[in-house]
């Protein structure tokens, strides 16, 4: 008698809650359906609680009919170069598997779907902490014998099903498992449980084949800008057109925020950085200083906040989102809490200034608007709102953010004397600048920290060797973490200058410590 | 408990002959039946929930033959059940999460394997240890040591594991002695099929009554008792089951040509066992190995003539044994010591002491021990490039990926009404400084972990308040404890709640009131209202409270971020004395939704009106700092890249998972965040009212031609 063949082994890597408990137990039932032994395991645990869990296989190719006597042993354990097919429902899934050293490039096919469900390291990075995408697929063509790759949670998505029911039908298509279509089939219609769904699913994914380009879900799709021509001309005309891209983006921004005269400052100050770059570097400096500088000058007040949530374009986005059919009407409430410091940003310079002061007893002022934007009422208001932009340039946070620019841009100037890589450290910095309320306090203070102790200092003296890594260090370190700590951290061997309230146009809404000195009464 | 578990009380009721396919923990569930149990009680938790969800849903079966069923209170009450068998011959059985349900049951498990039983008593632990576990790294082993308690491992096959579960009642029997039964996560959840007998209805149960009470002086643990049931633990129970498993080769040894060698290992290891030796050739598909084992499917009491017989004429063993202490390597020693050979025993010195004997271990460790021992006839020189060679994978990983995946620790559920008590805790903080968080077992736990990372210590279930005692008055601050529903009912009135009073405690004290035992799968509990057999219980967790003497209680809905705050930031000030509770409730959301999902599905087929909420980010006005996600966590608020082409951060977004919680929207407005969200509501099936006031809406806010200019 030959040799008998070994069990198929089959991982299955899943999130809790995406169904791969039942994935496992279409495959078993199509399994003991058709006599082959099967043995599976899993570890859900508190991994049921969004975790990654898996889930593990071993189906006998022969059937039980055929063996004589004993049955095989088989393990409840992956074995690292012995697992014949790992299935992933998420990319980082099979990074994992990877990582595991489960996938070999000897034996493993390897089926997994590449969209991200990002971890909550990833999601909570203070500015992107995505994990390198192409690095898995790399390592996916590199370590797996076999592929079927692609996004199936978006054929899914199309099939109007489940992304385990698609899973199933590529496994099924693969050929690798000794079980017909049929009998995967009759297990969906077993388990009874939304079996027309699941078996739309299924067809899915064992009709699935591969195509050359399959779109990168990595990036997103480019909105058209709307830019009048005397704008795009002088674009045209007075840069080069490496920097088309990103002056029409600023230009078409910064006119959209204000008007037209705002878009040309906005030409005008990008025009004035021009002589200090050059096609040798790629225009990196400049590219990137266009791209902060528009967004800057395109900060966040409520009258901008206003104007972007009552676009058109903006409820057809929210419908589609919500999947709202085209008949059904949707409401739209905003969680809109203007505070005092937000109030005295628009108001006319003096008046804001008075208020800011008075901020502590002002504090009631500070109120949910649960404004509902689908309302005539609720929209007329925001739109009333957003009129406000024609006093714009009175307003207190304009003069200030715009004496910030100039200096920023003046800094990022005189740095480029210094060294290129340093102006394009200061370059990036502003993008510091971000976020509304304690986030916009925070990273303006982490900003002006950087700029004041760090490079202003270098560029009145003499500049360090190690400066650009030290901004670029300091950056970083900001983005660590929103307690300042990695920044401190980073900053510990510089002198540091505080930041004087009054500098910031907010300031921090909650004096730290105040009620922790409320003692209680023993 | 909103699941049913209609399929797998299915299989409890198959007959002689029928071919039972299904989990492990269910296998043993139907060998309890088959064993002709009079009753059954326990305490749920992974991986040995399921057996008590499935017999909860038995009734009917359970009635039929008589079996008494109990959710009990806790483990120790479990354990006190196996009280009936220690005067009358009752089978029983109790199941819990292990070490930790062991540890909670352990006064109740040393008076009843002193006093003994008549009829069989059966513990059947879920040996929560290594990947998928969710508490303390400890073996339950020592158990069954120290109480005299005989403890079963047996090996991963349905047929043998349901065999044993008869013979361990046998065992019990004849030794007089109470029974674990130790099965693995994987174990139990290891699905298979094996062939069945007849439920067996019970001689005694609540159909068959006894008639008399039953008093034996002997049988009580106190002394002048103790002292001899001591003794006769040694001098009479211990022989009786050492017999009993040598006569009934309860232990299994299968023997190979490579007899200069062999491998001892606990049943529960023998699949990775032979897994390992088929990767070296050592043994066939079918199990059939060239190495000598013997399974030991009892490890505790060992028959010692088993353990030299099997070692005789042997260079060397290796002993198999996952966890630490030792105890299997240190017994087998002694005894080979005793019986004067030379045997030369490998165990942690090529397996490590800590840690699950997963493939990759196994194989090291297997590798290790061939080559150490080179049985003669097997070429050993091939098996540390066939090891390095396997597991090269791990390396080539590393290399080719960008950095170390990140993690996906667990956290709470989209939706769950505990992730908002948290994200106040962290505002609060903000504001009034760090406090010590004397954090308890159950979801809630999940704070310790990103993004909230709020809870300094954890000491075990119901323990919350308990564990701030002394920690509590060496902080100028009032600490906070948390406990869950579960957790309170469980040891947390008692040893928490009352203590704190007795004491007169000053700290706050916030549970969480979700309506279940959420984390070991939505258990009923008493604050749930019913029982399993659907009678209201008239519980409550705040009349419990109030009865104690708490002064100074408030229930705050948790998901008003603002208002738990306000309430939160009272308990820490005010200057009333004395514990402060604050009852954090909403219904756990996974209930919730599998209960509320057919009700929408129904009333949408029929055509009624459905208001659908759910919550977005504006992706224009959402700068990518991601405060939202670190005050959430929450898995539906997620990332995706920016549509802005001048923007390189990520982008928050609400997926579709959402169950429209308001979680976010509160935090936003608590934390003064961000003005990107929004709550849409969808209406499905409108009303004519709906669908009129739509059109004009369309007419005047949506139509683009009918914007004001300034719009554009």
């Amino acid at each position: 008698m030959s040799q008998p063949p070994r069990p198929i082994s089959l991982l299955i890597a899943a999130l809790g809650g995406e169904g791969g408990g039942l994935l496992t137990s279409w495959i078993v039932e199509a399994a003991t359906a058709c006599d082959f032994p099967v043995q599976s395991t899993s570890i859900p645990g508190v991994a049921q609680r969004t975790g990654a869990t898996t889930y593990y296989l071993e189906i006998f190719p022969l059937r039980f009919s055929a063996l004589d006597g004993p049955e095989p042993v088989m393990g409840l354990y992956p074995a690292p170069g012995r697992v014949d097919i790992v299935v992933c429902s998420e990319i980082l899934e099979a990074a994992r598997a990877m990582e595991s050293g489960f996938v070999t490039p000897e034996t493993t096919t390897l089926i997994t779907s590449t969209h991200r469900v990002y971890a909550i390291s990833e999601k909570s990075h203070l500015a992107d902490g995505r994990y390198d995408r192409e690095s898995i697929l790399s390592a996916m063509g590199e370590l797996s014998h076999e592929r079927l790759c692609a996004d199936f949670s978006a054929l899914a998505e199309q099939a109007n099903s489940a992304l385990n029911a698609v899973l199933l039908g590529l496994l099924a298509g693969s050929g690798k498992l000794p079980m017909p279509v049929e009998a995967f089939v009759e297990a969906i219609e077993a388990r009874g449980i939304a079996a027309d769904a699941n078996l739309r699913g299924f067809h899915a994914g064992l009709n699935w084949t591969p195509t050359a380009d399959e779109p990168d879900a990595g990036t997103a799709a480019t909105p058209s800008l709307h830019l009048p021509d005397g704008l795009r001309q002088r674009i045209a005309g007075s840069f080069p057109a490496e920097l088309g891209d990103v002056l029409q983006a600023g230009a078409a921004r910064t006119l959209d925020f204000q008007d037209a005269a705002y878009a040309e400052q906005y030409l005008d100050r990008a025009q004035a950085l021009m002589p200090f770059d050059g096609a040798d570097r790629d225009y990196a400096l400049c590219s990137e200083t266009f791209r902060e500088l528009a967004l800057w000058m395109t900060y966040e007040d409520i009258i901008r906040v206003a104007d972007l949530k009552t676009r058109p374009e903006r409820y057809a986005r929210i419908r589609s989102e919500v999947r709202a059919g085209p008949d059904v009407p949707v409401l739209i409430n905003e969680f809109f809490k203007p505070g005092v410091d937000e109030l005295a940003a628009v108001l006319p310079e003096r008046l804001g200034r008075r208020l800011r002061a008075h901020r502590g007893r002002l504090a009631w002022m500070s109120f949910s608007l649960r404004v509902g934007s689908h309302s005539i009422v609720g929209h007329r208001m925001m739109r009333l709102l957003a009129g406000c932009r024609r006093w714009r340039r009175r307003s207190l946070r304009w003069s200030e953010e715009q004496a910030l620019i100039e200096r920023w841009l003046g800094t990022v100037r005189r740095a480029s004397q210094t060294s290129y890589d340093l102006a394009l450290e200061t370059a990036l910095c502003a993008g510091l600048n971000k976020g509304y309320s304690e986030t916009f306090i925070r990273g303006r203070k982490n900003f002006l920290r950087i700029l004041e102790s760090i490079i202003e200092p270098a560029l009145d003296g003499v500049a360090e060797p190690l400066l650009v890594q030290r901004v670029k260090a300091a950056r970083t370190a900001a983005l660590s973490d929103d307690t300042g700590a990695g920044l401190q951290a980073a900053l510990q061997d510089v002198p540091l200058q505080v930041v004087e309230r009054d500098r910031l146009d907010h300031g921090p809404r909650i004096q730290p410590g105040d009620t922790a000195k409320r003692r209680r009464a023993s | 408990m909103e699941r049913s578990f209609a399929r797998e009380v299915q299989a409890l009721r198959l007959g002689e002959g029928d071919v039972f396919h299904g989990e492990g923990i269910l296998a043993i569930t139907k060998a309890l039946l088959q064993s002709g149990v009079s009753y059954v009680g326990g305490y749920q938790g992974a991986p040995v929930s399921h057996m008590m969800d499935v017999l909860a849903d038995s009734s009917e079966l359970l009635d039929d033959l008589g079996v008494h069923f109990e959710a009990s209170a806790s483990e120790a009450a479990a354990a006190a059940m196996l009280g009936a068998s220690i005067n009358y011959p009752m089978r029983g059985a109790v199941v819990w999460k292990s070490t930790v349900g062991t540890n909670v049951a352990s006064d109740a498990l040393s008076n009843l394997a002193s006093a003994g039983v008549v009829g069989g008593a059966l513990i059947v632990l879920g040996e929560d240890y290594g990947e998928g576990s969710s508490i303390i790294q400890e073996r339950s082993h020592a158990f069954a040591l120290k109480s005299t308690i005989w403890l079963v491992d047996p090996r991963p096959h349905h047929g043998t594991m349901v065999d044993l579960v008869e013979k361990a009642f046998e065992l019990s029997e004849i030794s007089h002695t109470p029974v674990m039964v130790e099965y693995r996560i994987r174990t139990c959840h290891m699905h298979g099929r094996f062939r069945c007998r007849d439920n067996r209805r019970p001689a005694l149960s609540k159909t068959a009554h006894l008639e008399q009470p039953e008093f034996r002086q002997e049988r009580i643990s106190l002394p002048p008792s103790t002292y001899v049931q001591e003794k006769l633990k040694i001098d009479q129970r211990l022989p009786a089951a050492i017999d009993f498993i040598r006569e009934r080769q309860l232990n299994e040894i299968f023997e190979g040509d490579l007899d200069d060698v062999g491998i001892i290992t606990q049943g529960g290891l023998y699949n990775s066992t032979i897994q390992a030796l088929q990767h070296f050739r050592l043994a066939d598909v079918f199990g059939k190995s060239r190495i000598p084992i013997l399974v030991l499917n009892v490890t505790h009491p060992l028959v010692p003539e088993e353990i030299t017989g099997f070692c005789a004429g042997k260079r060397a063993v290796l002993m198999v044994e996952e966890g630490n202490p030792d105890y299997l390597e240190q017994a087998v020693n002694v005894l080979l010591r005793k019986a004067g050979l030379n045997t030369t025993v490998h165990g942690k010195d090529v397996l490590p002491h800590a840690g699950e004997y997963v493939a990759e271990v196994m194989l090291q460790g297997i590798g290790q021990f061939l080559s150490a021992s080179s049985p003669a006839g097997f070429d050993t020189g091939g098996i540390s490039t066939s090891v390095a060679s396997a597991t090269s994978g791990r390396a080539r990983a590393a290399d080719l990926l960008s950095g170390p995946v990140p993690k996906r620790p667990p956290g709470f559920c989209t939706g769950c009404p505990e992730r908002p008590v948290f994200s106040a805790v962290k505002l609060l903080e903000k504001e009034i400084g760090k406090v010590h968080i004397a954090a308890d077992i159950g979801c809630h736990t999940f704070s310790t972990l990103p993004p909230f990372h709020l809870g300094n210590t954890v000491l075990g279930y119901g323990l919350g308040l308990a564990s701030s005692a002394a920690v509590s008055p060496a902080f100028p601050n009032r600490t906070v404890s948390i406990m869950g529903d579960g957790g309170f009912w469980h040891n947390g009135l008692s040893s928490g709640v009352s203590g704190a009073l007795f004491n007169k405690a000053d700290s706050v004290l916030v549970i969480m009131d979700n309506g279940y035992s959420s984390a070991t799968g939505q258990q009923y509990i008493p604050s749930s209202g019913r029982n399993y057999q659907a009678q209201p219980t008239g519980m409550s967790i705040a009349r419990a409270l109030r009865g104690m003497g708490v002064r100074w209680l408030r229930t705050v809905e948790t998901y008003r971020v603002g208002t738990m705050m306000k309430t939160l930031r009272r308990a820490l000030t005010t200057r009333q004395p004395g514990l402060k509770v604050i009852i954090a409730q909403s219904e756990c959301q996974l209930a919730r939704q599998r209960r509320i999902k057919p009700d929408v599905r129904r009333k949408l087929a029929r055509g009624e009106r459905v208001v659908r909420t759910r919550f977005g980010v504006d992706e224009s006005t959402c700068t990518g700092d991601h405060s939202c996600i670190r005050l959430s966590g929450c898995p539906s608020l997620t990332i995706k890249p920016n549509p802005d082409p001048l923007r390189r951060d990520p982008v928050a977004h609400v997926d579709n998972n959402c169950v429209g919680c308001g979680l976010c929207g509160e935090v936003a407005d608590a934390a003064v965040l961000c003005p990107s969200f929004y709550r849409a509501r969808v209406i499905e099936n409108p009303s004519r009212w709906d669908r009129w006031l739509d059109r004009l809406r369309r007419r005047f806010v949506y139509d683009p031609a009918a914007q004001p200019a300034s719009a554009r």
